[in-house]
């Protein structure tokens, strides 16, 4: 690695680079399933047709905005806890949200609230707690990052054991149900709850990026933004709020989907070292877009007519990934 | 005490705490423009904790710290960052940025969320390159300089920042002499080229006495010694030994015969 700062034509390639790798996702994902619908097929056949539109084009849309915003939300917990290992998931949201929804599987409530399932509801307000035990941690002024990592490591194992509880006493087939969950999916959402899930995370990202120069300072650490004219509460206060709510909105939608928040910034920064959050924010969401309409491919095209709950396949690459990154900050490189 | 208009920084019977121990008592002083000010003492004495609540980084339990006539707590995080700027001993971690970027984050407060660098942006930040001798390193990342250029970088930075008060805590604590004078030679460099006040926490007794205007020594959380450097020196090396509680003997330069005071001869040693 170098030890100077990335040009500006790098940074032009690489910018470039993840626009070209999301149309590419964008064009070929949607014809590639157990049906492959090829252009000719959309013009001609009624129900490849349907297919492609009310199936795989929601699909697609809904995956792409969830896998952007986790990475973008992954690029935000770096940069305030100041640790390369955070991110929704190994700060126990994604377990709190998971515990909702498996309450809500176990208690047998169905129907809707605000025009979601109670599933949903359950797994937005799983999160919401979770996270709330992480701000009394990040809010305090004692704690490091690695208090606020423990914390979260708790939370995780906490969520785990009382959903192995409610697996145990919730018989066959509600634990099959929560299994499926857990799992993670993008399929079957229909195009309104695409909408629905896309136009509050699209408010909430404009927020973010807009506030994008206080994380460029909460990354230098606490005195030195303090010192420059943040105020650190306030700052952590309004970005934790904005990721909560995309994380709790996309984890309620999707189910758990692990990894994507340390894959998507890691692989930006190590391709734009030294860089700024609002041009890494823009490539993190765009690789974490593509990163999952891939993966969501790859779950429906390996053994149909089956699918593999993409969860499984995020996780599946994140993990070696994870560790990488653990390996590399071993050496002092990254960051 | 001397509580008239001209007064920069005021600090009226500050007193702060840590849970449950007291770490400052009572300490007020009072700071004018462009004045140069060494706060010395032991460790532990109270000497960061003192700085940090005139920087607004930690609130006083007692007393109030005023800038400008303002309380600093009551300031708005910007409104704070156009009067003063501080540097700590070291970052608290890695900085993930190239020089230069850090050195235009500097400039936060002027620039707002949405403004594009502008002239006098990029001015500010050529002036602080300059001042801290760092013209060599700007496209570096902050994470490959070495302990005496970090510190240049940081003092740049808040050069960079354009404020009348700079606070320093123990900026050359972790440097070797040659880097601990290039960071000196900085200081001496932005004085010349603007009026700045400066407060500054240091160990080094000698160079506080021959750069800066006045010394305020902290011994056990209180206030022992506050004013001019030259009524210091005329007390030394009597004020060290209480101040230190050890013993400090008086040397001469070879050549000019400027006073120089250190705790490692004289009474005790052989």
């Amino acid at each position: 690695m170098g030890r100077g700062g990335v040009s500006l034509t790098r940074k032009t390639v690489v910018v470039a680079g993840c626009f070209a790798a999301a149309i590419i996702a964008m064009v070929f994902s949607p014809g590639i399933g157990l049906q492959t619908i090829t252009l000719h097929d959309l013009l001609s056949d009624e129900q490849a047709r349907f297919i492609f539109t009310t199936l795989r084009l929601p699909r697609m849309v809904t995956a792409f905005f969830a896998g952007g915003c986790l990475a973008v939300c992954g690029l935000i917990y770096q940069a305030i806890f100041r640790n390369p290992l955070a991110d929704p998931f190994t700060l126990g949201i994604s377990s709190g949200a998971s515990l909702g929804a498996a309450l809500c599987i176990l208690g047998g409530i169905s129907g809707t609230v605000a025009g979601m399932s109670f599933i949903t509801a359950g797994a937005f307000a799983g999160a919401l707690a979770a996270m709330a035990v992480i701000y009394v941690f990040a809010l305090s002024n004692e704690s490091d990052s690695a208090t606020i990592l423990l914390a979260g490591v708790v939370v995780t194992t906490v969520c785990s054991g009382a959903i192995m509880f409610i697996h145990v006493i919730g018989g066959v087939h509600k634990s099959y149900q929560i299994l499926r969950w857990l799992m993670g999916a993008v399929d079957g959402v229909a195009a309104q709850n695409a909408v629905m899930m896309i136009v509050p995370l699209l408010a909430l990202l404009t927020v973010a990026v807009l506030f994008m120069p206080q994380l460029d300072l909460l990354s230098t650490g606490d005195t030195l933004a303090h010192s420059r004219g943040i105020n650190i509460r306030n700052a952590k206060l309004l970005f934790i709020s904005i990721t909560t709510v995309m994380i709790a909105t996309t984890v309620s939608v999707c189910g758990p989907i692990g990894f994507i928040g340390i894959i998507a910034p890691h692989a930006c920064r190590m391709m734009l070292p030294g860089t700024r959050h609002r041009l890494l924010a823009l490539c993190s969401f765009l690789t974490g877009g593509t990163f999952l309409i891939i993966t969501d491919t790859i779950a429906r095209s390996v053994a149909p007519p089956s699918e593999i709950p993409v969860g499984i396949i995020t996780s599946l690459c994140g993990g070696p990934f994870f560790l990488i990154v653990l390996y590399r900050l071993k050496r002092r490189l990254l960051l | 005490m001397s509580t008239g208009l001209l007064s920069f920084v005021d600090m009226a019977g500050c007193s702060a705490r840590y849970g449950r121990s007291t770490v400052l008592e009572a300490c007020s002083f009072s700071v004018k423009h462009g004045e140069r000010w060494a706060v010395l003492g032991p460790n532990g004495a109270g000497k960061s904790t003192l700085v940090k609540m005139v920087a607004g980084l930690l609130p006083a339990a007692d007393g109030i710290v005023s800038v400008n006539g303002k309380p600093v707590v009551n300031m708005r995080a910007v409104e704070r960052a156009k009067i003063m700027a501080y540097v700590p001993q070291k970052p608290d971690g890695v900085i993930p940025y190239s020089v230069r970027d850090y050195l235009m984050l500097g400039r936060y407060a002027h620039r707002g969320l949405l403004r594009a660098p502008s002239r006098q942006d990029r001015d500010a930040v050529a002036a602080a390159v300059a001042i801290c001798d760092i013209e060599h390193i700007t496209t570096r990342l902050m994470y490959t300089l070495s302990g005496g250029e970090l510190q240049r970088v940081l003092l740049a930075g808040a050069i960079a920042q354009e404020t009348p008060l700079l606070i320093l805590d123990e900026p050359t604590s972790f440097l070797d002499p040659a880097h601990e004078r290039f960071f000196f030679d900085a200081l001496g460099r932005l004085h010349e080229s603007r009026e700045v006040t400066l407060i500054m926490v240091t160990h080094d007794i000698n160079s506080a006495l021959f750069r800066c205007s006045h010394i305020l020594a902290l011994r056990d959380r209180q206030t022992l010694f506050c004013g001019t450097a030259a009524e210091f020196t005329a007390e030394c090396p009597g004020i060290l030994n209480r101040l230190f509680s050890t013993a400090f003997a008086t040397y001469r330069h070879h050549e000019n015969g400027a006073m120089v005071f250190g705790a490692w001869g004289g009474e005790g040693y052989p």
